[in-house]
């Protein structure tokens, strides 16, 4: 993104990693979907790798959700509870008003308000109010656990059946999750282009700096903030296209796993230097590996052990390939 | 797009042809979401012993496991994974009892056989084998009932507000003591299945209610609970529900406490897999799965540990370590006589 930086000129593979920080990542996806084809050739079957994209899409979501805010030197650790709001909104406003196909439209529509509403109180509390992101976004999640809770206080609700069905089926025999990729990659490609990814990078690469040149600091980050309620909203709704249910504690485990797939993705947590394409294959990454430790027939008792040091691993692969190539 | 599904078609072919040559090999494939206690440990090692054992039949039921502390979506990851092994079956102990409804039509799709146990799902496209819980908390309850001989103030413990399997407990115990007129509930607190708060919620129970003659409580708490009881030197006036560990059995058997304990015996996972495997063979229960709020469950048996059997549990315990649970589990041949 700093096409400016004097490197870009040494070698070309230091130049293209320039332009693409999430090149390293991408190498380690494709090892990573090698070792699982190997292990288990049926991992990479139309049906498994459709299945794959059913389980992480609402991880990829929300991994791009997490890349806007740290793209600007945030963070937002309320990213799975507003999943889990959204979630429970969206499925007992589907209950409520029946499941008619204009019912559960309305009902998305509401849920994406609600992720859009969390995003604006965490960029209030952050960029207005000032409150060190970390802990102010730790806040606004036992906040809005507490109102998903509220909302439903019990996991499960079934969705109505024409919901998770689309979501599990196919449009013109291509499943629908797939074609909420492509609609993903073209909403992303729009994005890029906007003015605002670059602001973000801007901030988050010196806010001071930023601020001089006369870049609305504040309003910018908050609109990161609105950006990833957006696309935690985005993920719930993947949620409930897969689980078919309303549970209030969903997304709780989900939040540092977003984190993890924004850095595997190569992004910087400090800010400035962040794709939301590296989120992506990161977010693919941490699903390859808990399929992989399975695949190579991890004894039950090493399963958590094995996975946690796979993820290090990959972490430290990223940032090895990431200096050798820079050289 | 037709080049890759002919391709999956051919795959899934030859994955047919060579499952019917060998039709005797099964494989199960054990999914378990939370590894936070020794009863999920103790319950796949008995389902691994299970299947070890029928190779004597000449069956070879091979399982592959999947075990960690994952979320929801985690375990539909789970199952998704099997169902990429081409696995024959999949037994599950669900952390939700609604979210898996889309996965397992997949896996149903796929022509694999899904059997949920020690909690109950929704799902049309699987079947639970296991305990029901709202009759496991009425057993204790009418243990409770008998032992005052209908009178008395009585207290509950209960586990995680709002855990399906907590709410259907305590629907249990409600039942049994609405029967009895005499038996009055002055209170039901949580203690979130933890030991150490059974305990403190005990104490609490205790310095309010002095004249409590009933505790019913559930689980690991229970051995909390009595803690309490002990220390207050009131061992000998309160009948209190017990636990099924061997740290616990002990206790009660060296102190001679007034319990009674309802079995969820960690081998109903062993039993699901007998289960399985006969239907695998293809064969018909004599009674189809219909019990259960979802109209797909098969109840198994609930052991109750009191006085009158309290030395064949301790027996059966003798040399295991102290978080080993009372278990009991269908046989081959008990499974066996459940089908036609």
């Amino acid at each position: 993104m700093t096409s400016l930086s004097p490197t870009a000129d040494r070698n070309p593979f230091a130049a293209a990693l320039e332009r693409l920080p999430f090149l390293p990542a991408l190498l380690i996806l494709v090892v990573l979907v090698v070792l699982n084809g190997w292990f288990e050739p049926n991992s990479l079957s139309y049906r498994a790798i459709t299945g794959l994209v059913s389980t992480y899409l609402a991880l990829m979501m929300l991994a791009i959700a997490q890349t806007y805010v740290v793209m600007a030197g945030d963070i937002d650790l309320s990213v799975g509870a507003t999943l889990s709001l959204v979630n429970v909104v969206v499925i007992v406003l589907m209950e409520r008003w029946g499941g008619g196909g204009g019912m559960v439209l309305l009902a998305c529509f509401v849920g994406i308000l609600t992720g859009l509403a969390c995003g604006l109180i965490n960029g209030l509390v952050v960029a207005a109010l000032r409150l060190q992101a970390i802990v102010a976004t730790f806040a606004t999640s036992i906040f809005f656990t507490g109102v998903a809770l509220y909302v439903l206080p019990v996991a499960g609700t079934p969705a109505p059946a024409a919901f998770w069905r689309t979501y599990g089926g196919r449009i013109l025999e291509i499943p629908f999750v797939f074609w909420v990729v492509a609609a993903l990659a073209l909403l992303l490609v729009l994005l890029v282009r906007t003015r605002l990814t670059l602001q973000l990078l801007a901030v988050g690469d010196d806010a001071q700096g930023a601020f001089q040149s006369g870049l609305p600091v504040a309003a910018i980050r908050i609109k990161g903030y609105v950006l990833c309620g957006l696309f935690a909203a985005l993920a719930a709704l993947c949620i409930t296209g897969d689980t078919a249910s309303g549970d209030p504690l969903v997304g709780g485990k989900m939040t540092l796993y977003s984190v993890a797939a924004v850095v595997l993705g190569g992004s910087a947590l400090s800010g400035g230097k962040g794709t939301v394409v590296g989120s992506l294959v990161g977010a693919l990454i941490i699903g390859l590996i808990n399929s992989l430790v399975f695949f190579v027939g991890t004894p039950s008792e090493w399963q958590n052990l094995v996975q946690g040091l796979a993820i290090l691993i990959a972490l430290m692969a990223g940032v090895f390939v990431g200096r050798r190539v820079g050289q | 797009m037709t080049r890759l599904s002919a391709f999956a078609a051919s795959v899934a072919a030859i994955a047919l042809t060579a499952s019917v040559a060998q039709a005797d090999t099964f494989t199960i494939g054990l999914s378990n979401g939370w590894v936070g206690s020794e009863w999920r440990t103790q319950m796949i090692e008995e389902a691994q012993a299970a299947a070890a054992a029928w190779e004597e039949k000449g069956h070879t039921v091979n399982v592959v496991v999947q075990s960690a502390n994952v979320d929801v979506p985690g375990q539909i990851a789970h199952v998704r994974n099997f169902i990429s092994q081409g696995v024959d079956a999949i037994i599950i102990n669900p952390n939700s009892p609604t979210a898996f409804d889309p996965v397992f039509a997949q896996a149903k799709e796929a022509g694999i056989l899904v059997i949920s146990t020690d909690a109950e799902v929704s799902s049309p496209d699987a079947i639970y084998v296991g305990i029901d819980q709202t009759a496991w908390g009425a057993r204790g309850a009418e243990w409770l009932a008998e032992t005052l001989n209908g009178e008395g103030k009585v207290v509950a413990i209960n586990g995680v507000a709002g855990h399906p399997a907590n709410e259907m407990r305590v629907a249990g115990y409600r039942s049994v003591f609405e029967q009895h007129p005499g038996i009055e509930v002055v209170n039901e607190v949580n203690a979130n299945w933890d030991q150490a708060q059974g305990q403190q919620a005990m104490q609490n129970l205790l310095a309010t209610y002095p004249d409590i003659a009933g505790v019913w409580v559930q689980d690991g708490m229970a051995a909390g609970a009595w803690k309490s009881i002990q220390d207050a030197g009131k061992t000998g006036d309160i009948a209190a529900t017990g636990e099924i560990r061997k740290d616990f059995i002990d206790l009660w058997t060296s102190e001679g406490l007034n319990s009674g304990a309802t079995v969820n015996p960690p081998g109903v996972m062993a039993s699901a897999l007998n289960v399985a495997v006969f239907m695998l063979e293809g064969r018909e229960l004599k009674e189809p799965a219909t019990a259960g709020q979802y109209g797909n469950a098969m109840y198994l048996p609930i052991p109750f540990i009191d006085s009158s059997n309290l030395a064949e549990a301790a027996a059966q315990l003798e040399g295991k370590p102290g978080h080993y649970s009372y278990t009991s589990a269908l046989s081959i041949e008990d499974a066996e006589a459940l089908f036609k």
